[in-house]
């Protein structure tokens, strides 16, 4: 491929740079302490139902004055840990030590309190402002809030904030509605440093702004980090942007962290197969480079019902697969589809009508098993101990009883993805990964891509 | 427009604004102050009337004695609006007018006042207006507010025009009851027989005393023959009837008057008591959902399910002799009733835009810096929701007005003497097809027009909050937004 290695050469000065750049205001001093994690939603109506596991066990630190960029995809649980951090959302357990302190445990007076040191610029500056209140009241009220000295200082601290964030002090009096969506951003902004925290969650703070506005909110926030010395969690899906801002990166799937490292690093040289996945998403800069897309099959999984095991493990490319079945990458793809549907089928997709009458003894078998093996399998030749699996399911499925069939899918064809959680490898100086392939005993995640017929970054 | 002030100016408060170029704002003031002197002892007379009447009903009644007298007091001090200063009752003796206005024939006398009453109503009103905005010129800070649209919007809108002109209307009578009327309704209802008049027999061609119930015995409208006094007549003792008489041979226009006193006090006294439990909880749904919606949502629901008329009905006869339903001759007692009754649907009718508007990141953003739940509700929350529970308790006291009369009509409700609308409509039933049609057809009419006001300024208020459900006829938009708005 022409081009590539002056490319990666170029990239490489740049990202030195950069780090250089940023690591002037890093004081490596841990400001934020995330360990194990876990913000579950009980908003099941009278049937219960399971909570939604938004954020599933999460640890990572972030230190002061730097920049720790949130990516995923839309409902990996991102802005929910954005929230639990600044105590929007309540921990379900874990913790959250910011300077030492707990802030989990931290209510009444002294949550109020603490609220000073942390504040949030939101994703929607349409929302974000009250439209009743003109900006001077929406930018005061955090001080007053606070009771933060007289009101005369308080409107004074409100016109140096409206000119820090580059408006004009006469733009007290306006309403939001007579500003652009970046100037209502700059409005959030200004509400948020109004109390001068020391960390800021940025939650996908320019999706919604025109590609224009973007760099100059994304310069703003540098220049306000610079000058205040502010610590960001920046939560967003552009990975680009996430590239420009971020010193460190975390990669969330399905509530959990899957990799966490420096941005340069990670992006240059993924290590997770997820991670991998999702910046092969990104649309290559020069078109003459033909690249192989991992695209993952399916949807993520319910987060109220995610996987045992690794949370990725029913889209993982490189899934570990048992020894004892030998079986074609075909088939294998087609068993991953078929207990995808099963797993749809099963009890947490159900709803509460058929919940209802599966508890009342209903029978609310599948007419159509027969049907879904069919239109799985049939054009696959089938190994003959996995085709007495999948009529195995098929009964279960027939009889009404999804749950067991999935469950013995699992049995049968899951692996170690699908039973162990895995744990945290060291991949890399400052690099997390959270995958069994980087165990001694697996082929590792990138070399099994390419085994499989992909391409990777790192190629 | 503000003038072009030095940017230090830009963050005084309105008290410094006021200091700084108080001409304006100093006449209005002194015009208002003018206004308000003018009919001064009614408003004092009004208030003190009321704390005493309020005062009465604690044990041992602290104080009423006081608020009474000093009520009275202000009651016989002069003022503009009074049937002293124009008067409309005298005697003719046979060449010129006794003790009326001016020697003016009563019919005019009283038009003079009762014209006179609206256009007070309107100076005072327009001045206020006047008020607003010279606000909007020398003090507001901003240049423009969202309010400035919706009002802006309610200008030009004429059916919501309409509906607040009818509203004020019936406003005023029955702010101004006492005087309004060609007599009064302690003089002419209540109490006929403890009252003389004078007047001219022309017969002897004397001046000749008599009292007031025995003279209604002589002026009423009974359908048949010569007993009818209908619109716009004298009776035989020269009183003025602008609107006729009742079968008892009272003024019909006095009663009407009265009567929307207890019509618009159930009505708004209801719809306050029922829209402030119904933006409480709705507040209170929204901002912490489960479990608190989850009752409310119950609790609503009975409460709906419970026939509605006959809850009322029972309650009148259950409490009848109930000290709660000696306060205004059962007004008070209708008030609970129909706030306990109406308040599921106006809840309703919120519910949406408020479970909406918590969902707006400004809210989490209030939160997030710590500020109070009570003030979240009330700062960042209930602003968007008032102008829904206007339109929806507008529409609901329409029905309420309409059910008052309702229950009069079938002999329950306000009792008698108490003037109520639907009684008249009931009393003059079975004269609609003769002469005396008036007696049923006028409150019939007065209620039909004020349930319209209401609806038209619901609808007007409707448009000025939320533009875009203008113009959607019933189609599918507007399905939708009533959907939303449930
Ligand atoms: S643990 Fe297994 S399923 Fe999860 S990312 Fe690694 S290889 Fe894929």
């Amino acid at each position: 491929m022409p081009g590539t290695a002056a490319d990666t050469a170029t990239e490489g000065t740049q990202m030195s740079e950069s780090v250089v750049d940023t690591v002037s205001h890093q004081t490596g001093e841990t400001l934020l302490d995330v360990q194990d994690l876990k913000t579950y939603y009980e908003d099941g109506g009278l049937l219960g139902g399971d909570p939604v596991k938004a954020v599933d066990g999460v640890s990572f630190e972030i230190s002061r004055g730097e920049t720790f960029g949130l990516v995923g995809e839309s409902g990996c649980g991102k802005t929910t840990l954005g929230r639990t951090l600044i105590q929007l959302e309540t921990a379900t357990s874990g913790t959250v030590s910011f300077d030492g302190t707990d802030i989990t445990e931290l209510s009444g007076g002294d949550l109020k309190e603490w609220r000073r040191n942390a504040q949030m610029v939101f994703q929607d500056p349409e929302s974000s402002l009250n439209d009743r209140m003109t900006v001077g009241e929406i930018i005061r009220e955090p001080l007053d809030v606070h009771e933060q000295g007289t009101a005369r200082e308080r409107r004074e601290k409100v016109r140096t904030l409206l000119d820090q964030v580059g408006l004009m002090p006469e733009h007290y009096y306006r309403y939001p509605h007579q500003f652009s969506g970046g100037q209502r951003q700059r409005i959030g902004i200004a509400r948020a440093l109004a109390l001068e925290p020391e960390f800021v969650v940025l939650d996908e703070p320019v999706s919604a702004l025109d590609v224009s506005v973007q760099a100059q909110i994304l310069n703003l926030l540098e220049e306000l980090q610079e000058e205040f010395g502010l610590t960001y969690l920046f939560i967003a899906h552009d990975l680009s942007v996430v590239r420009h801002i971020c010193d460190r990166v975390g990669v969330m799937y399905l509530g959990n962290l899957m990799e966490v490292g420096p941005t340069e690093q990670l992006f240059q040289r993924p290590e997770n197969p997820y991670t991998r996945a999702l910046l092969s998403a990104i649309p290559e800069p020069d078109p003459t480079v033909q690249v192989d897309r991992i695209t993952l099959p399916g949807s993520p999984p319910s987060p109220r019902d995610p996987p045992e095991g690794c949370p990725f493990a029913t889209r993982c490319p490189v899934r570990i697969r048992p020894e004892d079945i030998d079986a074609s990458d075909a088939v294998w793809d087609r068993i991953r589809e078929f207990r995808d549907v099963i797993r749809e089928r099963s009890r947490a997709e159900q709803s509460i009508g058929e919940r209802l009458k599966e508890r009342l003894g209903f029978d609310t078998a599948l007419a159509d098993s027969e049907e879904i093996v069919d239109e799985e399998f049939s054009d696959v030749d089938l190994p003959r101990d996995v085709r007495e699996h999948v009529e195995q399911a098929a009964t279960y499925l027939s009889d009404g009883d999804p749950d067991a069939a999935r469950a013995y899918l699992r049995e049968v064809f899951g692996g170690q993805c699908d039973t162990e959680t895995p744990q945290y490898y060291d991949v890399d100086d400052g690099r997390m990964s959270f995958c069994h392939r980087h165990a001694q005993e697996h082929v590792s995640p990138g070399d099994e891509l390419r085994r499989r017929g992909y391409d990777t970054h790192d190629g | 427009m503000m003038e072009t002030e030095p940017t230090e100016d830009i963050d005084q408060p309105l008290r410094d604004r006021l200091k700084a170029h108080p001409g304006p704002a100093l006449l209005w003031g002194a015009v208002l102050c003018v206004l308000l002197l003018l009919e001064g002892p009614t408003y004092l007379d009004g208030l003190l009337g009321a704390i005493g009447y309020g005062l009465a009903l604690l044990p041992g009644s602290p104080g009423a004695e006081a608020f009474a007298s000093a009520s009275a007091f202000f009651g016989e001090l002069p003022h503009l609006l009074s049937r002293e200063l124009i008067p409309n009752r005298g005697y003719y003796d046979g060449s010129a007018w006794q003790g009326t206005f001016l020697g003016l024939e009563p019919k005019y006398a009283w038009l003079i006042r009762f014209l006179l009453v609206y256009a007070y109503v309107a100076v005072l009103l327009g001045w206020l207006w006047y008020g607003y905005v010279l606000f909007r010129r020398h003090y507001r800070a901003a240049d423009w507010t969202p309010t400035d649209d919706v009002i802006d919007r309610l200008r030009s809108h004429y059916w919501g025009l309409f509906g607040l002109a009818v509203v004020v209307f019936f406003i005023t009578m029955a702010a101004f009851a006492p005087v309004i009327g060609p007599t009064t309704a302690e003089e002419n209802i209540e109490g006929p027989y403890s009252y003389d008049m004078q007047y001219y027999n022309e017969d002897t061609e004397t001046v000749e005393n008599i009292t007031i119930g025995e003279a209604n015995l002589g002026s009423a409208s009974r359908g048949s023959g010569d007993s009818n006094v209908g619109i716009w007549s004298y009776d035989d003792f020269g009183r003025f009837h602008p609107v006729g008489t009742l079968v008892s041979g009272k003024d019909l226009f006095t009663f009407l008057a009265f009567g929307a006193r207890v019509s618009l006090f159930i009505g708004l006294g209801s719809m306050a008591i029922a829209g402030v439990i119904a933006t409480t909880l709705a507040l209170v749904t929204a901002y912490y959902k489960g479990v608190a919606d989850l009752i409310v949502v119950l609790t609503s629901d009975s409460v709906q399910a419970m026939p509605a008329l006959l809850l009322v009905i029972l309650a009148t006869v259950v409490f009848k002799n109930h000290w709660i339903a000696e306060l205004y001759n059962g007004a008070m007692l209708f008030i609970l009733l129909f706030a306990l009754i109406r308040w599921p649907g106006l809840w309703r009718a919120v519910r949406g835009p408020a479970l909406q508007v918590g969902e707006q990141e400004w809210v989490d953003a209030a939160k997030s810096y710590g500020q109070r739940p009570t003030v979240i509700m009330r700062k960042h929350m209930a602003p968007y929701i008032l102008g829904y529970l206007l339109v929806y308790a507008s529409l609901t006291l329409g029905g309420v007005i309409i059910s008052v009369s309702a229950l009069s009509f079938i002999g329950l409700g306000i009792t008698a003497p108490t003037p109520e609308w639907g009684r008249a409509i009931n009393i003059g039933q079975q004269y609609v097809a003769s002469q005396s049609w008036h007696i049923s057809l006028i409150p019939g009419l007065l209620i039909t027009l004020v349930v319209t006001g209401f609806n038209a300024l619901s609808d007007g208020i409707r448009d000025a909050i939320d533009p875009q459900s203008e113009g959607a006829e019933g189609g599918a938009a507007g399905a939708a937004a009533g959907g939303g708005g449930g």
